[in-house]
Parts: C-alpha cells; sequence; structure tokens
C-alpha cells in the first residue's frame, strides 16, 4: 500500500483509488479482528428463515442474561429462558435426561391450547399444549432448536404463529 | 471464506454485486439457497452495522435475524446489490436504535443522549495484535470523530460497487454523481500522511 504521491492531501470529491480500496481491506481485516461476527451466526439466521410463514411473530429473548445460558452448549443444570413476543410469552425450562438428550417443559401465558413444534437440525417434534398453556418435549436431540407456536385446531384462524430464535439446546 | 484475503477481495469485488443481484432473482422465486448464500454474503456487513450502533452481541443477533425476516417480506421490491446492501443496512440500523431506546427506557433517570452512545469504534475492543502499519491506522481512524468511524467501519464490510449506496443509506452520502472518496476517507488519508509510520509501504 502506497500512495502514488504521499505528500498530497487527497481530495474527498476525488473517486476512490486504489489506496482508497487498500485501506477498506486493512479496516475490513482490523473489524474482524476486534470485533468478529459469531462465525455460526449466519447458519443460524439460515436455519430460522428456513421456516418462515406468511403470518409470523417474532419472539425475543425477554432477558438479558438468558443470553449467556443460551450460548453455553449442552450446560449441565437446568435453565429457564422466556421469549416475548407481542401476542404470547413463552417460558420453558430445558433438563437433561439420563441419556444425555434434553427434556423442555414450557408455558405459554396467557394460557391456550397452541400446536407446539419443536424444529432441530434432524426433524421437527410436535406436541399441543393444554388448556393451562402448559407442554413438554420428552427427549430433544441436543444442538440447535427453534420453536414455533401455532393456532390450535384452526389452520385458517386469525392467530399468529410465533417463533423463537435459534437456541442451542 | 477465502475472501479475507485483501488481494481475493480485490480480485472478487467487481464480480461480487453481479453474483447478488442473481442470488436476488433466484430468491424472489423462492430459491432457499440463493436466500442463504445471501444471509453468508451480507450478514458480516450487518453485524458491524448493529455493533457499531452500540448493540450488545446478544442484541445484535436479534437485530439481524429480525432484518433478515424483514427483508423476506421486501423482496419482491428489491432487484440489485445496491438496493439490497441499502435496505438491510437501513432496517438493520433503524432496529438497532429500536433496541436500544427500549433499552434506555428501562434504565431510571437515565439522561443518555444519542451523541453519547458507547464507543464500539477502535480502542474499546480486546487488544489485538498489530504490526506498525496496523497500529498506525487504528490510531488514525481512532481520532477521527464518531460518525465517520462508523462509516468506515461499516463500508469497509460492503460490496464495493455498493458503497455509494451503504453511505447515502447511513446519511453520508459520498458523491452525488460517482461515489467519490469523501470526507471520511479523505480524513483518514489526511491523518496517516501526518503520521510517517502509516505512509511507509
Amino acid at each position: 500500500m502506497t500512495a502514488p504521491d504521499a505528500d498530497r492531501v487527497p481530495s474527498a470529491d476525488e473517486p476512490l483509488d486504489e489506496v482508497d480500496f487498500g485501506l477498506l481491506d486493512d479496516i475490513r481485516e482490523l473489524f474482524e479482528a476486534a470485533d468478529p461476527m459469531p462465525a455460526d451466526l449466519p447458519e443460524r439466521i439460515r436455519f430460522f428463515l428456513a421456516l418462515r410463514d406468511l403470518e409470523i411473530e417474532v419472539a425475543r429473548l425477554a432477558a438479558e442474561e438468558d443470553l449467556a445460558a443460551v450460548a453455553v452448549r449442552g450446560a449441565e443444570q437446568s435453565r429457564t429462558i422466556t421469549f416475548d413476543s407481542d401476542s404470547l410469552t413463552i417460558m420453558i425450562r430445558i433438563d437433561t435426561n439420563p441419556d444425555g438428550t434434553a427434556r423442555v417443559d414450557g408455558w405459554l401465558a396467557p394460557p391456550q391450547r397452541r400446536e407446539i413444534e419443536m424444529k432441530t437440525a434432524a426433524d421437527s417434534l410436535n406436541v399441543t399444549s393444554d388448556e393451562q398453556g402448559r407442554f413438554a418435549f420428552a427427549r430433544v436431540p441436543r444442538g440447535m432448536a427453534q420453536l414455533v407456536v401455532r393456532p390450535a385446531d384452526q389452520p385458517d384462524a386469525a392467530g399468529r404463529s410465533v417463533v423463537t430464535p435459534a437456541l442451542i439446546l | 471464506m477465502d475472501d479475507r484475503n485483501p488481494a481475493t477481495v480485490q480480485a472478487a469485488q467487481p464480480d461480487r454485486s453481479v453474483r447478488i443481484a442473481s442470488l436476488v432473482s433466484a430468491a424472489r422465486q423462492g430459491s432457499e439457497d440463493a436466500l442463504g448464500q445471501i444471509v453468508t454474503e451480507l450478514s458480516p456487513l450487518l453485524w458491524q452495522v448493529a455493533r457499531a450502533a452500540g448493540l450488545s452481541s446478544g442484541d445484535a443477533e436479534d437485530v439481524l435475524q429480525t432484518a433478515w425476516m424483514r427483508l423476506v417480506a421486501h423482496l419482491s421490491d428489491i432487484h440489485d446489490s445496491a438496493a439490497l446492501t441499502a435496505w438491510l443496512v437501513t432496517t438493520t440500523k433503524r432496529e438497532a436504535w429500536r433496541v436500544r431506546a427500549a433499552e434506555r427506557r428501562q434504565l431510571p433517570a437515565d439522561q443518555e443522549s444519542l451523541a453519547e452512545v458507547p464507543d464500539q469504534g477502535p480502542g474499546s475492543e480486546e487488544q489485538i495484535i498489530l504490526d506498525d502499519q496496523r497500529r498506525a491506522l487504528w490510531a488514525a481512524i481512532s481520532r477521527l470523530n464518531a460518525r465517520c468511524q462508523e462509516l468506515l467501519r461499516i463500508i469497509a464490510f460492503a460490496p464495493r460497487p455498493d458503497y455509494a449506496a451503504v453511505a447515502a443509506a447511513l446519511g453520508m452520502p459520498i458523491g452525488s454523481i460517482g461515489p467519490t472518496r469523501g470526507r471520511c476517507l479523505a480524513k483518514l488519508r489526511a491523518q496517516l500522511a501526518s503520521d510517517p509510520a502509516g505512509s511507509s509501504p
């Protein structure tokens, strides 16, 4: 990277030249080192987009401290995660089965019957919540997973599907 | 990805926008794979947009997911790489500010102004090993104002032909006819020229 004329102060109105492109490449490398995007983020977003609906509501992690827990792959202790969307709060507790798979118990607020899908990298598991909004997945493989909550028994109903961000069980 | 190598980036740049435009066209026709390739291609750019806005890593991930979800609903309006990149940058930045505003509301008696956003630019990150030239560049960037730091950080990750569109999306247009250097790069080069370590090859 050598300026053609190092003594001349470059003007803002000139076209971009190779020195500028070289500097921008260097800046990119600096920030790739200083603040790298998590390497698996594009994969998680692709996973997330693959189950999009037309009528979909995206839930958010309700508390920052949960994010750290979500990031801990294969944590032994049970953990509780809450997701919020405009229409629904989804709380899940994740425990470890003796065989290493995850058990997921969940609650919907307000309580209601919904079809609930646990989408994993391998396949998807389906349950229905009861009138109290409770649901359970007895055995879920470890790895990336995502919940999709759909209106129960009424495919054409006005209720919207709610998806959570991808999380690591 | 091999485009961390600057030489590869330079060689690949003219094709990058063309490739993205064809991916957009395929994604509009329902190709999951094309959409996925766009995600892989442009998420590093959007990550820098979200982080430069002062978001935590977790919030930045949420904001990126939201921006990509919104894109899917708007794909029919977007036909080229520059429009796509500008749309994603604008949406990510807007969503990042929404998240930050929501967080500020949760802090009682918080008088923080927009100008006091925590600096996510050079100097605030963990120390990385830099050679003299890189250190001079890092120091020169640190001396620029916050807006210029943000602009350079973000356009450094944008497909090269889309620089002007991205700068405009950030509210800092760099040329009304063709993309010009703009005052931020000009200031950076002036800084480097005044620092002997920075102008050495």
